[in-house]
Protein backbone atom coordinates (compact mmCIF):
# COMPACT_ATOMS: atom_id res chain seq x y z
CA UNK A 1 0.00 0.00 0.00
CA UNK A 2 2.38 2.43 1.06
CA UNK A 3 4.84 1.47 -2.19
CA UNK A 4 1.77 2.18 -4.58
CA UNK A 5 1.45 5.62 -2.46
CA UNK A 6 4.94 6.67 -2.67
CA UNK A 7 5.25 5.75 -6.12
CA UNK A 8 1.99 7.70 -8.05
CA UNK A 9 3.34 10.58 -5.38
CA UNK A 10 6.81 10.20 -7.74
CA UNK A 11 4.85 9.56 -10.92
CA UNK A 12 2.56 12.51 -10.10
CA UNK A 13 5.73 14.88 -9.46
CA UNK A 14 7.30 13.96 -12.35
CA UNK A 15 4.58 14.75 -14.40
CA UNK A 16 4.17 17.97 -12.97
CA UNK A 17 7.72 18.54 -14.04
CA UNK A 18 7.38 18.13 -17.11
CA UNK A 19 3.99 18.89 -18.28
CA UNK A 20 3.78 21.58 -20.68
CA UNK A 21 0.35 23.01 -19.32
CA UNK A 22 0.99 25.01 -15.96
CA UNK A 23 -2.16 24.20 -14.98
CA UNK A 24 -2.26 20.33 -15.22
CA UNK A 25 0.63 20.81 -13.02
CA UNK A 26 -0.95 22.06 -10.79
CA UNK A 27 -3.52 19.70 -10.26
CA UNK A 28 -1.07 17.28 -10.54
CA UNK A 29 0.61 18.97 -7.15
CA UNK A 30 -2.88 19.30 -5.40
CA UNK A 31 -2.86 15.41 -6.28
CA UNK A 32 0.49 14.55 -4.46
CA UNK A 33 -0.50 16.62 -1.50
CA UNK A 34 -4.08 14.53 -1.23
CA UNK A 35 -2.01 11.28 -1.64
CA UNK A 36 0.64 12.21 1.08
CA UNK A 37 -2.41 13.03 3.48
CA UNK A 38 -3.58 9.77 3.22
CA UNK A 39 0.19 8.79 3.60
CA UNK A 40 0.45 10.69 6.90
CA UNK A 41 -2.58 9.04 8.24
CA UNK A 42 -1.39 5.45 7.39
CA UNK A 43 1.61 6.64 9.63
CA UNK A 44 -0.49 7.54 12.12
CA UNK A 45 0.18 11.63 12.49
CA UNK A 46 -3.38 12.83 11.79
CA UNK A 47 -2.44 16.11 13.12
CA UNK A 48 0.02 16.23 10.28
CA UNK A 49 -2.59 15.01 7.66
CA UNK A 50 -5.02 17.32 8.12
CA UNK A 51 -2.54 20.43 7.35
CA UNK A 52 -1.38 18.98 4.43
CA UNK A 53 -4.62 18.63 3.03
CA UNK A 54 -5.96 22.28 3.89
CA UNK A 55 -3.01 23.96 2.61
CA UNK A 56 -1.35 21.96 -0.10
CA UNK A 57 -4.51 20.89 -1.63
CA UNK A 58 -6.29 24.15 -0.37
CA UNK A 59 -5.33 27.25 -0.38
CA UNK A 60 -1.66 26.79 -2.35
CA UNK A 61 -3.87 25.52 -5.08
CA UNK A 62 -5.50 28.75 -5.23
CA UNK A 63 -2.57 30.88 -5.07
CA UNK A 64 -0.94 29.08 -7.67
CA UNK A 65 -4.02 29.68 -10.29
CA UNK A 66 -4.12 32.70 -9.24
CA UNK A 67 -0.29 33.32 -10.57
CA UNK A 68 -1.41 31.60 -13.56
CA UNK A 69 -4.17 33.68 -15.03
CA UNK A 70 -1.77 36.45 -14.79
CA UNK A 71 1.34 34.98 -16.42
CA UNK A 72 1.15 32.82 -19.52
CA UNK A 73 0.05 29.19 -18.81
CA UNK A 74 1.56 27.06 -22.04
CA UNK A 75 4.77 26.48 -22.61
CA UNK A 76 6.27 27.77 -26.47
CA UNK A 77 7.44 24.49 -27.62
CA UNK B 1 25.62 14.83 -27.37
CA UNK B 2 22.11 16.02 -25.86
CA UNK B 3 22.03 12.07 -25.50
CA UNK B 4 25.11 12.41 -23.62
CA UNK B 5 23.38 15.31 -22.02
CA UNK B 6 20.49 13.32 -20.93
CA UNK B 7 22.80 10.62 -19.33
CA UNK B 8 24.63 12.69 -17.57
CA UNK B 9 22.13 14.75 -15.47
CA UNK B 10 20.09 11.45 -14.85
CA UNK B 11 23.75 10.01 -13.32
CA UNK B 12 24.08 12.78 -11.14
CA UNK B 13 20.21 13.01 -10.08
CA UNK B 14 20.61 9.39 -9.01
CA UNK B 15 24.05 9.69 -7.13
CA UNK B 16 22.54 12.53 -4.96
CA UNK B 17 19.73 10.57 -4.59
CA UNK B 18 21.76 7.95 -3.33
CA UNK B 19 23.79 9.88 -1.22
CA UNK B 20 20.64 11.68 0.71
CA UNK B 21 19.64 8.59 1.29
CA UNK B 22 22.62 6.20 2.36
CA UNK B 23 22.69 6.97 6.01
CA UNK B 24 18.76 5.98 6.29
CA UNK B 25 19.47 2.69 4.78
CA UNK B 26 22.90 2.05 6.61
CA UNK B 27 22.10 3.37 9.78
CA UNK B 28 21.98 0.55 11.58
CA UNK B 29 21.15 2.33 15.31
CA UNK B 30 17.54 2.64 16.71
CA UNK B 31 15.55 5.50 17.34
CA UNK B 32 16.23 7.48 20.41
CA UNK B 33 12.99 6.90 23.03
CA UNK B 34 14.39 8.98 25.69
CA UNK B 35 12.13 12.19 24.61
CA UNK B 36 9.35 9.95 23.63
CA UNK B 37 8.97 8.26 26.54
CA UNK B 38 9.49 11.58 28.64
CA UNK B 39 6.30 12.93 26.32
CA UNK B 40 4.30 9.89 27.27
CA UNK B 41 4.47 10.44 30.88
CA UNK B 42 4.88 13.78 31.56
CA UNK B 43 3.01 15.57 28.81
CA UNK B 44 -0.49 15.51 30.79
CA UNK B 45 0.47 16.92 33.94
CA UNK B 46 3.22 19.20 32.21
CA UNK B 47 0.79 21.48 29.84
CA UNK B 48 -2.70 19.85 30.97
CA UNK B 49 -3.04 18.98 27.02
CA UNK B 50 -3.92 15.44 26.03
CA UNK B 51 -2.96 15.63 22.22
CA UNK B 52 0.59 15.08 22.96
CA UNK B 53 1.12 17.57 19.44
CA UNK B 54 -0.64 20.33 21.16
CA UNK B 55 1.27 19.63 24.13
CA UNK B 56 4.67 20.72 22.73
CA UNK B 57 3.74 23.58 20.42
CA UNK B 58 1.90 25.29 22.59
CA UNK B 59 2.85 23.92 26.42
CA UNK B 60 6.68 23.43 26.22
CA UNK B 61 7.87 25.48 22.74
CA UNK B 62 4.78 28.29 22.71
CA UNK B 63 7.64 30.66 22.06
CA UNK B 64 8.09 29.04 19.10
CA UNK B 65 3.98 29.38 17.53
CA UNK B 66 4.55 33.10 18.65
CA UNK B 67 7.08 33.65 15.91
CA UNK B 68 5.50 31.20 13.34
CA UNK B 69 2.32 33.60 13.72
CA UNK B 70 4.80 36.73 13.40
CA UNK B 71 6.21 35.21 10.17
CA UNK B 72 2.81 34.67 8.77
CA UNK B 73 1.78 38.07 9.44
CA UNK B 74 5.04 39.60 7.57
CA UNK B 75 4.28 37.62 4.23
CA UNK B 76 0.80 38.42 4.58
CA UNK B 77 1.61 42.28 4.70
CA UNK B 78 3.95 41.71 1.82
CA UNK B 79 1.54 39.79 -0.16
CA UNK B 80 -1.14 42.58 -0.06
CA UNK B 81 1.60 45.44 -0.45
CA UNK B 82 2.09 43.65 -3.99
CA UNK B 83 -2.04 42.93 -4.55
CA UNK B 84 -3.00 46.58 -3.85
CA UNK B 85 -0.15 47.74 -6.40
CA UNK B 86 -0.96 45.42 -9.28
CA UNK B 87 -5.21 45.93 -8.93
CA UNK B 88 -5.10 49.09 -10.50
CA UNK B 89 -3.53 47.44 -13.86
CA UNK B 90 -6.30 44.81 -13.79
CA UNK B 91 -9.00 46.07 -15.89
CA UNK B 92 -10.06 42.86 -17.75
CA UNK B 93 -13.08 42.49 -15.58
CA UNK B 94 -14.56 39.75 -17.65
CA UNK B 95 -12.05 37.08 -16.42
CA UNK B 96 -12.07 38.10 -13.22
CA UNK B 97 -13.63 36.54 -9.94
CA UNK B 98 -14.79 39.93 -9.15
CA UNK B 99 -17.17 39.80 -5.84
CA UNK B 100 -18.83 42.56 -6.02
CA UNK B 101 -23.40 41.60 -6.33
CA UNK B 102 -23.78 43.71 -9.17
CA UNK B 103 -20.93 42.04 -11.47
CA UNK B 104 -21.98 38.64 -10.43
CA UNK B 105 -24.83 37.42 -12.82
CA UNK B 106 -22.65 38.44 -15.90
CA UNK B 107 -19.49 37.22 -14.93
CA UNK B 108 -17.71 34.53 -17.73
CA UNK B 109 -16.41 32.25 -14.89
CA UNK B 110 -19.30 31.91 -12.77
CA UNK B 111 -21.62 28.73 -13.37
CA UNK B 112 -24.32 27.24 -11.09
CA UNK B 113 -22.46 24.46 -10.33
CA UNK B 114 -19.66 26.79 -8.56
CA UNK B 115 -22.57 28.54 -6.48
CA UNK B 116 -24.19 25.69 -5.69
CA UNK B 117 -21.52 23.48 -4.50
CA UNK B 118 -19.26 26.68 -2.55
CA UNK B 119 -22.33 27.66 -1.17
CA UNK B 120 -23.78 24.47 0.25
CA UNK B 121 -20.45 23.51 1.24
CA UNK B 122 -18.96 26.55 3.40
CA UNK B 123 -21.43 26.19 6.16
CA UNK B 124 -19.96 22.80 6.38
CA UNK B 125 -16.32 23.44 6.10
CA UNK B 126 -16.52 26.31 8.81
CA UNK B 127 -18.29 24.29 11.42
CA UNK B 128 -15.91 21.34 11.28
CA UNK B 129 -12.87 24.17 11.23
CA UNK B 130 -14.25 25.38 14.51
CA UNK B 131 -14.35 21.97 15.33
CA UNK B 132 -11.07 21.21 14.41
CA UNK B 133 -10.08 24.23 16.15
CA UNK B 134 -11.51 23.96 19.43
CA UNK B 135 -10.79 20.57 20.00
CA UNK B 136 -7.32 21.08 19.55
CA UNK B 137 -6.18 19.99 22.59
CA UNK B 138 -8.15 16.41 22.93
CA UNK B 139 -8.19 15.32 19.02
CA UNK B 140 -5.77 15.82 15.96
CA UNK B 141 -5.75 19.50 15.14
CA UNK B 142 -4.94 22.41 16.56
CA UNK B 143 -4.97 26.39 15.91
CA UNK B 144 -3.26 26.57 12.89
CA UNK B 145 -5.16 23.72 10.92
CA UNK B 146 -8.33 24.96 11.84
CA UNK B 147 -7.91 28.37 10.87
CA UNK B 148 -6.68 27.20 7.64
CA UNK B 149 -9.77 24.92 7.39
CA UNK B 150 -11.72 28.28 8.18
CA UNK B 151 -10.15 30.12 5.78
CA UNK B 152 -10.95 28.00 2.82
CA UNK B 153 -14.86 28.06 4.56
CA UNK B 154 -14.69 32.10 3.87
CA UNK B 155 -13.35 31.46 0.58
CA UNK B 156 -16.38 29.00 -0.17
CA UNK B 157 -18.70 31.31 1.51
CA UNK B 158 -17.47 34.41 -0.81
CA UNK B 159 -16.97 32.20 -4.07
CA UNK B 160 -20.53 30.65 -3.44
CA UNK B 161 -23.23 33.45 -1.92
CA UNK B 162 -24.90 35.48 -4.14
CA UNK B 163 -24.91 38.72 -1.08
CA UNK B 164 -22.88 40.01 0.83
CA UNK B 165 -21.98 39.06 4.45
CA UNK B 166 -19.79 40.64 7.03
CA UNK B 167 -17.97 36.98 6.98
CA UNK B 168 -16.49 38.31 3.42
CA UNK B 169 -15.60 41.79 4.26
CA UNK B 170 -11.64 42.32 4.13
CA UNK B 171 -11.94 45.38 6.76
CA UNK B 172 -13.53 43.37 9.14
CA UNK B 173 -11.51 40.39 8.78
CA UNK B 174 -8.70 42.09 9.40
CA UNK B 175 -9.96 43.88 12.91
CA UNK B 176 -10.60 40.39 13.83
CA UNK B 177 -7.24 39.30 13.22
CA UNK B 178 -5.28 42.24 14.64
CA UNK B 179 -7.70 41.70 17.77
CA UNK B 180 -6.44 38.14 17.99
CA UNK B 181 -2.84 39.25 17.96
CA UNK B 182 -3.46 41.25 20.56
CA UNK B 183 -5.09 38.56 22.69
CA UNK B 184 -1.97 36.23 21.94
CA UNK B 185 0.27 38.63 22.84
CA UNK B 186 -1.20 39.15 26.05
CA UNK B 187 -1.69 35.87 26.88
CA UNK B 188 1.84 35.16 26.26
CA UNK B 189 2.80 38.04 28.68
CA UNK B 190 0.07 36.92 31.27
CA UNK B 191 1.93 34.44 32.62
CA UNK B 192 4.65 36.48 33.65
CA UNK B 193 1.93 37.87 36.70
CA UNK B 194 1.24 34.56 38.08
CA UNK B 195 4.85 33.38 38.71
CA UNK B 196 4.45 31.00 35.83
CA UNK B 197 7.08 33.07 33.06
CA UNK B 198 7.01 33.74 29.77
CA UNK B 199 3.86 31.82 28.22
CA UNK B 200 3.89 29.86 30.96
CA UNK B 201 -0.23 28.48 32.15
CA UNK B 202 -1.34 30.84 34.21
CA UNK B 203 -4.51 29.06 35.02
CA UNK B 204 -4.76 26.26 37.54
CA UNK B 205 -7.32 24.08 38.71
CA UNK B 206 -6.68 22.51 42.08
CA UNK B 207 -3.01 21.06 41.99
CA UNK B 208 -3.02 20.47 38.16
CA UNK B 209 -2.97 22.61 34.85
CA UNK B 210 -5.70 23.23 33.51
CA UNK B 211 -6.15 23.00 29.41
CA UNK B 212 -8.25 26.26 29.59
CA UNK B 213 -5.08 27.88 28.58
CA UNK B 214 -4.43 26.08 25.93
CA UNK B 215 -7.57 26.21 24.55
CA UNK B 216 -7.40 29.81 24.19
CA UNK B 217 -4.29 30.07 22.60
CA UNK B 218 -5.88 27.26 20.24
CA UNK B 219 -8.80 29.84 19.57
CA UNK B 220 -6.74 33.15 19.17
CA UNK B 221 -4.43 31.26 16.97
CA UNK B 222 -6.98 29.83 14.79
CA UNK B 223 -8.45 33.26 14.34
CA UNK B 224 -5.19 34.56 13.39
CA UNK B 225 -4.67 32.57 10.85
CA UNK B 226 -7.77 32.00 9.65
CA UNK B 227 -8.85 35.48 8.79
CA UNK B 228 -5.03 36.57 7.43
CA UNK B 229 -5.49 33.76 4.78
CA UNK B 230 -8.93 34.61 3.88
CA UNK B 231 -8.15 38.04 3.71
CA UNK B 232 -5.56 37.24 1.24
CA UNK B 233 -7.45 34.78 -1.23
CA UNK B 234 -10.17 37.56 -1.62
CA UNK B 235 -7.96 39.86 -2.02
CA UNK B 236 -6.28 38.00 -4.99
CA UNK B 237 -9.70 36.99 -6.27
CA UNK B 238 -10.58 40.88 -6.98
CA UNK B 239 -12.39 41.48 -4.06
CA UNK B 240 -13.40 44.10 -2.35
CA UNK B 241 -10.92 47.04 -1.28
CA UNK B 242 -12.38 49.96 0.90
CA UNK B 243 -9.87 50.60 3.06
Amino acid sequence: MTILLLSMILALGVYALFSHDLLHSVIALSAVSMISALLFTILRAPDVAITEAAVGAGVSTVIFVWAIRHTRRRSKD
Amino acid sequence: MKRTLLWLKLIITLATIAVVALPIVVNNHSWPQISRDYLYTNALSDTGALNTVSAIYLGYRAMDTLGETLVLLVSITGTMGILVNLKREDSDQSISFSLEPEKRAKNAQRTYLLEVIASKLGPIVLLFGFYVMLYGHISPGGGFQGGTIIASAIVFLALGTQMETKLTNTTILARIEALAFLVLVLAAVSGVFFESGFFGNPIKSGNSLSPNFIILLNIVIGLKVGMSIAIMCIAMMGGRSDH
